[in-house]
């Protein structure tokens, strides 16, 4: 077994996780973040990719619309090249209320979100595929965020303040004496290690998983909520900005140009199960029908994917009023001392990724005033490494790259123009990684052909980097069409069935990849 | 001139229709690499990232922007959008690009390439100096290195009389004209440089029986639109459509310049996103003529008196004639006339792609692309070969020596006309 | 003389083409781009898993479900054009209906395949045979180290083990180019100075008897480089389709359609046929569009040449609903649901053995059997019944309907 002494364990790899180990590891505690799987692997990395300038909430929550509106300033800074700034608008859509707009600038004025109403030919001119019925258009600051690249600049950047990341860990157990968290036990899941985790504080950052964390301290049930959301992502930018329904928040009034595709969002369906999101026939119509809104013809271009996330949400009434000095809108915290007589445990819940730097920095200065000592958060001040020059990306960067290295660099997946170099540094620096580990931080396979031509060339190349043998290679192989389809079959329709038909002519028909001998089990992670 | 007029060409570069219609077009893309197995560009040379890199990849990529400036390499000949199965506007997409990539650094020469209308006027009336100083290598020396086009390029032969100044002088014909009346669509090059081409048009026209009108006629802009000028080249074909309207209502509009036909037929509407009534009017009225006589045989109304013409002759159908959908009308009926072994060249292209052959930078590429074909002309007569469009009839006459003709030619000769 | 318009340029629009050309026939091709040949592997399927592995295609031919496109077709038809294509190729075509090569591919798994290109046949697997897969550092679709492996540590079809090797070369097929298609490589293969190069980078590691196992880009135009190549290093050697764009697969199709032209076949490229005209329960014209011009092909047959899925002649829309998109013909086997499901390695989609289905002389016909129109046919991946691509039949169906449509529509003109 494997034994561990820290200050502070911090418990999920999602942007609430790699914030928090990063404001802890900043502000000098010893500490260790534990995922049971990939870093932004969760709700992180399933959401719709919009920085809030702050606008969705001018008139719902003007407090949420204020900290989105510093939030987003302050990670233009800190995050820059996981950022996009794109700016957005609201559209008054035909039937939508059109004095909703009036609310919303007034709405905006009130809480410092920057807003300007603008002529519906202006805002056609910009973005030609809106609806041409649009009655009325606010320009704000929207912008785009990748959240496994804010995760991983967090987490990279808590890394050089002396934190150590233990992804694909699960926590079995989190031992406590006397009321008080002593230790976090948990597996390596590659290797099958056992690591004991010695520790004065736990903060749980698991999201929806929160509830199944809490109670492996033997706290009293966490009641966690989590709202499924779907979203699907179109083949290329139908809008250069992003687009939102001026109106009420609701569903799929969202369309977010994030890298080279755009996403429509979302619904919200409660669930049972954070494991196990179904991506439903009638919500994909549903969908398909709010973007037709948006833009004409929708439904006649092209979806590339789709994917389901959890939302956070904790209902727990045992939340007392009490604490809510140290949350952020939308953000729960537990203190288990008050509610379960457990000391050294902090539970947090809800929240979004916008404001997850100030959601971190509130729970970071809990757990200060609770261990008894003042140490100050710097974490807006400091830019994450990757971010220092403070450039924005933009979706033609990879395309300028590629103009310039395209005679020294093969291009592996030519979707996402992914360079050989690319894939084989991320390989590198993550050798027992899966496919679908490197894509995150690639977008290996994320575009058009969704891995019909890059996948078998990132298998060879795996195999002749010498991490791995080939059954492992064709077992990863596997593992990530496996996974893609996930995605892919419940949007098969249109364009997408002729890349189905010719990725499956491809793999079956001239690889005949099905007839591979088969693995003994299936590789997994 | 350079760099005048940035936010209006910025702004038809970027916010036309077509734009919208070809970038949709890329979602039927599924990377299956067809268009660059074809690509006769890429072929040649790796400079050109070829058609699906720049086309529908790297459009995914572009927001308002085109960083990638090896796109500056597609010829725009066309073979990539007519290959592929799945109907991407490969081509279409690469001019829009390139279109705005040019916003604000238009090379002089791409402007001056482009006035097609302007050349032609300047040289008319001085043909014999501007035929001297087109073939004057120390000149055209100077004319690289100043403009930027190749010394050893084709450049247009200068005439001493236009079309327009003949068909006025000539004697009315006699008739009569049982078909009826068509509209003889010359085109800047037939109206100046290939004045041949033209009158031989009228002539097979009126030998059988249909009545010729010529209404006065400005420039397609298809230099300008291959060159990236867009804002103009719009203005051409809108003003080339009221010129040609006015001949008549319903008339079928006949020209014996492939590309200026191309131009009306699917350019200006797919690539330039022009939208007007004018333009579809004239567009599906507007026949290559050698599509027209092969219509004409199909219906059974074409008289197939041919006298024998015992040759052996190469044709080269160009690609802006392959890009109108119409196959290869000249191979049909030049197969009617007795004696005559018509020899595909099944080239994809002849390197010209307009003006590209023409630019200093590209001129090697045009020659490597145009070789196959020129080997192949060379080796199936040296004395003649046929092919419908202007600029690549001068290329293959440059570049192989061998002289050049349009099909009508031998139509004209075999109706006995010449 | 009679006319007959084909639309569709892969291997059922280019075979019933060459059939009906020299069948006296005036053909008039249409397609909208270059057909599926370069989309497959460049050699004829027949049969290869029905769905245990099968060894003798043209049994299996005969054996298949009533709903399988062979039972309209026969075994005869199958028969026929093997014969027919082998005659017409004999340079491209290798190969014996009774039996199938089980030959590697570009992962390193062992396909059945019935007729092959010679420069394919070397790697037909034998007990005990020793290979070396070489890979090229500029050519990213063929990862030598995974076909060797995998090859290695799989039981061959007809019982033993092959032991397999791979090596890399650093050969580029043009200078400064360090990402060169397949066919960049053929094309560099077509010239002689090239092999030379290529094969002194290759020859000092190889081993004695062993066969060399090599991407399939041995030459595009020069249909001997690859026995060039051969002679130069002084073993055996064969080619490993890849990935699209096939270049066995560009060999056949300009192959095919070189003979379509020299036969009088007039080929329309780039048009996308987007309509009809019919009259009582013929056909009458079809319509292309391209750009603004639009043309009319009137003909006494048509025959309906448009593949399936992946060329967009069948289409699944958002609201799931599948249509045959230029006659809106009825389809067959809608009624398997649902029609796509979650499971990657499950079986089989539903959706993709979708199609037209078609009678004995390969009409296109109705629920009851009837022909929607008299004089229209169909061929290859239209047809309902069968994914090509899992059994690895697609090319045979292709073929054989061909035939079989070419001669019942000889036939009904004559």
């Amino acid at each position: 077994m494997r034994k561990l002494a820290v200050d502070v364990v911090v418990i999920g790899g999602g942007s609430t996780g790699a914030g928090v180990v990063r404001d802890v590891a900043m502000r000098g505690f010893s500490t260790v973040l534990v995922e049971r799987a990939d870093l932004g692997q969760g709700t992180t990395g399933r959401f719709h990719g919009l920085l809030h300038s702050g606008g969705r909430y001018v008139v719902s929550d003007p407090e949420s619309a204020r900290e989105c509106a510093s939030e987003n300033e302050i990670l233009t800074r800190i995050q820059a090249s996981a950022i996009e700034s794109t700016g957005g608008y609201f559209v008054t859509c035909p039937g939508d209320d059109p004095t909703f707009a009036d609310k919303f600038l007034a709405g905006a004025a009130d809480t410092g979100v920057w807003a300007r109403e603008v002529s519906v030919a202006e805002a056609l001119r910009n973005e030609p595929r809106l609806n041409p019925g649009i009655s009325r258009a606010i320009e704000v600051r929207d912008g785009t965020v990748d959240g496994w690249k804010l995760v991983w600049g967090a987490a990279n950047s808590a890394r050089n303040y002396g934190a150590q990341i233990l992804t694909y860990h699960r926590v079995t157990k989190i031992e406590t004496e006397a009321g008080k968290v002593t230790a976090v036990r948990c597996t390596n899941l590659r290797s099958g290690d056992e690591v004991l985790i010695e520790c004065d504080f736990v903060l749980n950052c698991a999201g929806p998983w929160a509830g199944q964390i809490a109670a492996m301290a033997g706290a009293h049930p966490v009641e966690v909520v989590p709202g499924r959301g779907i979203m699907i992502a179109m083949n290329h930018r139908l809008v250069n900005r992003v687009i939102n329904r001026c109106i009420y928040p609701a569903d799929g009034d969202i369309l977010v140009p994030a890298h080279t595709v755009s996403i429509i969002g979302t619904t919200d369906v409660k669930v049972d199960d954070p494991d196990n999101l179904a991506i439903e026939a009638g919500e994909v119509q549903q969908m398909l029908d709010a973007g037709e809104v948006l833009i004409p013809g929708f439904r006649n271009s092209r979806a590339l994917h789709a994917w389901a996330g959890a939302r956070p949400l904790i209902k727990d009434d045992r939340v007392a009023a009490s604490d809510t000095r140290h949350m952020s809108r939308g953000m729960a915290v537990i203190d288990h001392t008050t509610r379960d007589g457990l000391d050294g445990m902090l539970t947090i819940g809800g929240g979004k990724l916008t404001t997850y730097r100030l959601m971190a920095e509130h729970i970071v200065d809990a757990m200060c005033e609770k261990r008894g000592e003042h140490r100050d958060c710097r974490t807006a001040a400091e830019p994450v490494p990757g971010s220092e020059s403070g450039r924005t990306h933009l979706v033609s960067d990879r395309l300028h790259d590629r103009e310039h290295d395209r005679f020294d660099e093969q291009i592996i997946c030519e979707c996402e123009l992914m360079s050989r170099k690319m894939f084989t540094d991320a390989l590198a620096s993550q050798p027992a990684g899966s496919f679908d580990d490197l894509r995150r931080q690639l977008r290996l396979g994320m575009g058009p052909c969704q891995g019909g031509f890059c996948s078998v060339r990132a298998t060879g190349i795996a195999l002749d980097a010498g991490h791995l043998d080939s059954e492992r290679a064709n077992g990863l192989l596997r593992l990530f069409l496996k996974n893609r389809w996930i995605g892919l079959w419940p949007i098969l329709y249109g364009d997408q069935v002729r890349q189905t038909a010719l990725d499956n002519w491809i793999f079956q028909g001239t690889l005949d990849i099905e007839h591979l001998p088969q693995p003994t089990s299936e590789v997994a992670l | 001139m350079n760099g005048e007029d940035t936010s209006s060409e910025l702004s038809t570069g970027l916010e036309f229709a077509g734009h919208a219609l070809s970038r949709a077009s890329l979602d039927a893309c599924v990377k299956c690499t067809i268009c660059e197995t074809q690509c006769p560009v890429a072929a040649v040379t790796p400079l050109f990232s070829g058609p699906k890199f720049v086309g529908p990849q790297a459009e995914r990529f572009r927001n308002g922007e085109s960083v990638d400036h090896s796109l500056d390499y597609c010829s725009s000949c066309g073979t990539c959008t007519l290959v592929c199965p799945q109907g991407v506007q490969i081509a279409e997409l690469n001019s829009q690009a390139r279109a705005v990539m040019k916003v604000g650094h238009m090379p002089l020469r791409d402007r001056l390439i482009g006035q097609t209308v302007l050349m032609g006027t300047l040289m008319t009336p001085v043909a014999p100096l501007a035929r001297a100083v087109l073939n004057n290598k120390p000149l055209r020396k100077v004319m690289e290195v100043v403009v930027g086009v190749h010394a050893d390029a084709p450049m247009p032969p200068p005439q001493s009389q236009t079309f327009e100044s003949w068909f006025a002088k000539r004697p009315t014909p006699a008739g009569p004209f049982p078909r009826g009346a068509v509209v003889f669509f010359h085109g800047c090059a037939g109206g100046y440089f290939e004045v041949e081409t033209s009158k031989k048009s009228v002539e097979v026209l009126e030998r059988l029986g249909f009545e010729v009108l010529v209404p006065k006629q400005g420039c397609c802009g298809l230099a300008q639109q291959s060159n990236g000028l867009f804002k103009q080249a719009s203005a051409s074909v809108l003003k080339l459509c009221d010129d040609l309207r006015t001949a008549g209502k319903d008339l079928t509009i006949i020209s014996s310049s492939g590309s200026c036909t191309g131009m009306l037929k699917h350019e200006a509407s797919e690539i330039m996103g022009v939208d007007d009534e004018r333009l579809r009017d004239v567009g599906t009225r507007t026949r290559d003529i050698m599509e027209f006589l092969l219509d004409l045989h199909e219906a059974g109304e074409l008289p197939t008196d041919f006298a024998t013409v015992e040759m052996t002759v190469p044709y080269h159908a160009p690609c802006q004639l392959k890009s109108q959908g119409i196959g290869k009308p000249a191979l049909e009926v030049l197969r009617l006339i007795p004696g005559l072994t018509v020899v595909d060249s099944n080239a994809t292209c002849c390197g010209i792609a307009g003006t590209y052959g023409l630019k200093k930078e590209k001129y090697e590429v045009a020659q490597a692309v145009g070789k196959p074909l020129f080997d192949m002309v060379k080796a199936t007569n040296p004395e003649l070969a046929l092919c419908d469009t202007e600029t690549c009839r001068w290329q293959i006459e440059q570049s192989s020596g061998v002289k050049t003709e349009h099909p009508i030619w031998m139509i004209h000769k075999a109706y006995g006309l010449s | 003389m009679s006319r007959v318009v084909v639309i569709g340029a892969g291997l059922a629009g280019l075979v019933a083409a060459n059939r009906l050309a020299e069948a006296g026939v005036q053909v008039v091709l249409l397609h909208k781009g270059l057909g599926g040949l370069q989309l497959g592997q460049g050699t004829i399927d027949v049969f290869g898993y029905a769905p245990a592995r099968v060894s003798n295609p043209i049994k299996a031919v005969g054996s298949v479900a009533t709903t399988h496109p062979y039972a309209a077709i026969g075994a005869k038809a199958v028969l026929t054009g093997v014969d027919y294509l082998k005659k017409l190729l004999p340079e491209l075509l290798l190969g014996d209906p009774e039996s199938n090569y089980q030959l590697p591919t570009a992962v390193g798994a062992i396909r059945p395949t019935c007729l092959a290109q010679p420069s394919m046949i070397a790697g037909h697997v034998t007990d005990g045979a020793k290979l070396v897969i070489v890979g090229i550092r500029g050519l990213k679709d063929f990862q030598p180290q995974l076909v060797a492996e995998n090859l290695a540590r799989t039981p061959l079809p007809d019982g033993g083990r092959l032991r397999a090797r791979h090596l890399w070369v650093d050969v580029p097929a043009r200078d400064g180019e360090v990402d060169s298609s397949g066919l960049t490589y053929a094309r560099a293969f077509d010239d002689e100075t090239f092999r030379v190069r290529f094969a002194k980078a290759v020859v000092g590691q190889l081993r004695e008897d062993e066969i060399v196992g090599l991407p399939a880009v041995l030459g595009l135009k020069d249909l001997h480089a690859w026995r060039d190549l051969a002679g130069k290093l002084g073993h055996r050697v064969f080619e490993i389709p890849l990935p699209p764009p096939s270049i066995p697969g560009l060999r056949l199709s300009e192959a095919l359609t070189a003979r379509a032209l020299a036969a009088g076949v007039r080929i329309v490229p780039g048009v996308r046929t987007v309509g009809y005209a019919s009259s009582g329960d013929r056909v009458t014209s079809v319509t292309t569009a391209a750009g603004l011009g639009g043309r009319s092909y009137t003909a006494d047959a048509f025959l309906l040449a448009t593949g399936g899925f992946e060329s967009g002649a069948l289409n699944l829309d958002s609201h799931q609903v599948v249509r045959e998109t230029l006659f809106n013909l009825p389809l067959a086997g809608l009624d398997q649901t649902p029609l796509i499901h979650g499971e990657y390695w499950g079986p089989e989609q539903p959706l993709f053995k979708v199609g037209v289905a078609v009678n004995p002389k390969m009409q296109a016909v109705d629920a009851a059997g009837i022909p929607v129109f008299a004089n229209l046919y169909a061929a290859g991946g239209i047809i309902a019944g069968a994914s090509g691509w899992t059994e690895k039949s697609g090319d045979g169906i292709a073929l054989a309907s061909a035939i079989v449509a070419a001669a019942a529509i000889s036939k009904e003109l004559a």
